[in-house]
């Protein structure tokens, strides 16, 4: 299995330095200087993960992710200037599953990087099908799909977290489980991701997203699944 | 202060009047006596060289305007009425007419005051004296008085209410001024005068302070940029030096032991360097007021332990975590707080009650009412065993880089020196408020009070 990370960065050094570090950590690392080299870099030999920097000259880095997940469903990291705008959320919709804040700590990035390539589900005891409504999981196989109907596609992220509330029926979770099952947060964890890739997967398993059937927020505590 | 001018200043008026007026009756009834007694005498005189009693002589004279006559005659003492005698004569006077001086006194007889005339007629070896009662006088001088005194306070009164408004109306331009400029100093910039028509003096004020709150605006403004500036340059390289870093880091086995310990150096104040870039960055934010909130409902106890949790496990090492006591009346009160403000603002505190404290020791949350009552908060407070805060630092401690007596104690000094700064603005972002003040012990307790999002889940205690 490759471990090929796409590096989409204009800044050089940054880029590098980068490289360096994460070669350090077993990778392999493919550098782009812009949002349209990073797609060009990507068609021609898919990563197992893209790094992608918002502020990028020409194609922005929303819309390079965008255009990368028109495509795929590898995992994004954007790298955003600021915790608190709209850009963390904008990213995300724009299909991240994760970010970093400049400047970033080097072990912080690899750290996130390993968490969203986690192939092994922490829960060992899994049953082989998961179901609920008209659907169907089969977390072995990475596979959501309605029952004797077509699959769904969603992110490895948005699959692991609707595998969380499945396996956990009627149960609240709060956002602080989810950061930590789903995206290995053991602290500082930001609950607009949860918020986030829960309101994508109601726009593909709800069949009214707006009135959500399946998964429901509960005020003040976190989010459950109702079979 | 008006008013009290233009009180002494009637006053004074009316005196001056009331005296004036005093005198000048006065003056006139001493020479109309004068005259009469003149005028009495002379006839007193023709009778006694005529050879006439005493008594008719005395009897003859005109006294039906209250006035009473004693003659002396060779010795003796010839009183005009029985009413007034030689006894009510002073003396001095009596010495004095009866050795040829023609004199006149003011005294007072059974409290009613008198003008003594006495005229010696030394023809017939003789002294006139006659006695002319004024209490008619004083009557109308204390009725004058009076009048004045009333005229004053009333003019007074009338002065002060009218220069009041006059000075007001004068005036309002410059308490508009003076609460502008309380508004601006209170960080509210976009504060600007009305436009004033009419009064080209304002106008010219006017224009002249609005042109200086726009000036300063825009230095705030653009200090504010260039803070955010440097700090966005600061973080490529930093990201940069940050992953070579860890490179190197990586490869520490390999490298003498001098050149570990300089890459633990670097390391450990890189480390430092970044979380200030990061600081500067989110105070900048504040202070430009782009800085956003992610508002989410959480229970006061489940917040405060996580965070302190999450807190303590960036503490130096050596460090322990603090005891968290939840009053169970606030354990699930509800709260409106960007959480990651939250942990920031309970990291900070642990850390600068690891710096300067002696580490934190213990974190308890209680309820209370907000200064008008009508409110529920919950205080969050952080006591450290260290020396404590003095009152004099104990606002100072909030300011950006203020580096206080603690300071001085300060070993391998991790600290950004914007830790508390940050503090107080997250805190204010949350609308809540910080202060310090002390343990029973002695320590450092730092206050976090955050305002009760719904009170209803609290238990009646």
């Amino acid at each position: 299995m490759s471990n090929r990370i796409l590096v989409v960065e204009d800044d050089e050094r940054i880029r590098s330095s980068i490289r360096l570090s994460l070669e350090g950590e077993g990778y392999e690392v493919d550098e782009a200087g812009s949002g349209e080299e990073g797609l060009d870099r990507f068609g021609k030999e898919p990563c197992e993960l893209a790094l992608v920097d918002l502020m990028l000259p020409g194609m922005d880095g929303f819309e390079c992710c965008r255009a990368l997940r028109r495509v795929s469903a590898v995992p994004i990291i954007i790298v955003t200037a600021r915790t608190d705008t709209h850009d963390v959320v904008a990213g995300l919709e724009a299909g991240a599953d994760d970010y970093v804040t400049k400047p970033f700590v080097a072990k912080e990035l690899a750290a996130r990087i390993r968490a969203l390539l986690r192939r092994s589900r922490p829960t060992e005891d899994e049953p082989a099908v998961l179901t609920f409504g008209d659907l169907e999981i089969l977390p072995d196989e990475g596979v959501l799909r309605r029952v004797g109907g077509d699959e769904i596609h969603c992110t490895r992220t948005e699959f692991h977290l609707l595998c969380e509330l499945a396996s956990n029926p009627n149960k609240v979770l709060s956002r602080e489980h989810l950061l930590d099952k789903v995206w290995g947060y053991d602290y500082f964890g930001d609950g607009r991701l949860v918020d986030v890739h829960i309101r994508r997967l109601r726009t593909k398993i709800e069949p009214d997203p707006a009135l959500p059937r399946y998964i429901l927020t509960v005020r003040g505590m976190g989010y459950k699944l109702v079979p | 202060m008006f008013g009290l001018g233009a009180l002494v200043l009637s006053m004074s008026m009316g005196g001056l009047s009331y005296f004036t007026a005093r005198h000048f009756l006065l003056n006139e009834r001493h020479n109309t006596s004068v005259q009469q007694a003149y005028v009495n005498a002379s006839l007193i005189r023709t009778y006694l060289h005529s050879g006439s009693s005493k008594v008719n002589a005395l009897g003859s004279l005109a006294s039906g305007f209250g006035s009473h006559s004693v003659l002396f005659d060779k010795g003796k003492w010839y009183p005009g009425s029985i009413s007034i005698g030689q006894s009510a004569i002073p003396r001095q006077l009596r010495a004095l007419v009866i050795s040829g001086t023609p004199a006149t006194q003011n005294i007072t007889l059974d409290g009613a005051p008198q003008i003594v005339v006495g005229i010696p007629v030394p023809s017939v070896h003789a002294a006139y004296f006659e006695f002319f009662d004024v209490s008619d006088l004083a009557h109308t001088l204390q009725v004058l008085a009076t009048t004045l005194f009333a005229a004053g306070l009333v003019t007074t009164l009338l002065g002060a209410a009218v220069g009041r408004s006059a000075s007001g109306r004068s005036l309002r331009p410059l308490s508009e001024v003076s609460d502008a400029a309380v508004a601006i100093a209170g960080g509210d910039l976009k504060t600007r005068l009305p436009v004033a028509s009419g009064d080209p003096d304002l106008a010219g004020l006017t224009s002249s302070f609005n042109y200086m709150v726009d000036q300063l605006g825009e230095r705030i403004e653009r200090e504010a940029r260039f803070t955010s500036d440097v700090s966005h340059e600061l973080r490529s390289p930093l990201t940069t030096l940050s992953a070579s870093l860890d490179v190197l880091e990586s490869g520490q086995d390999q490298l003498s032991p001098r050149s570990a310990r300089a890459l633990a150096l670097l390391s450990a104040d890189l480390h430092r360097f970044q979380r200030m870039v990061g600081d500067l960055l989110e105070i900048s934010r504040s202070d430009s007021g782009s800085a956003e909130i992610w508002l989410e409902e959480v229970h006061a106890g489940e917040l405060v332990r996580r965070s302190v949790e999450v807190g303590s496990r960036t503490l130096p090492k050596g460090v322990s975590p603090p005891n968290v006591t939840v009053d169970p009346a606030v354990e699930s009160a509800q709260l409106m707080v960007d959480k990651r403000r939250f942990e920031r603002v309970i990291a900070n505190l642990l850390e600068n009650a690891a710096l300067y404290g002696g580490g934190a020791r213990s974190v308890k949350v209680t309820p209370r009412q907000s200064k008008g009552g009508s409110a529920q908060c919950v205080v969050v407070a952080v006591e450290d065993n260290g020396p404590g805060v003095s009152r004099q630092e104990r606002h100072k401690v909030f300011e950006r880089f203020y580096r206080g007596q603690a300071a001085g104690q300060r070993g391998t000094g991790t600290g950004t020196g914007l830790g508390l700064a940050l503090v107080a603005e997250h805190v204010r972002l949350l609308k809540g408020s910080v202060w310090v003040d002390d343990t029973p012990g002695g320590g450092a307790r730092f206050n976090v009070e955050l305002p009760v999002a719904d009170s209803s889940e609290w238990s009646s205690t």
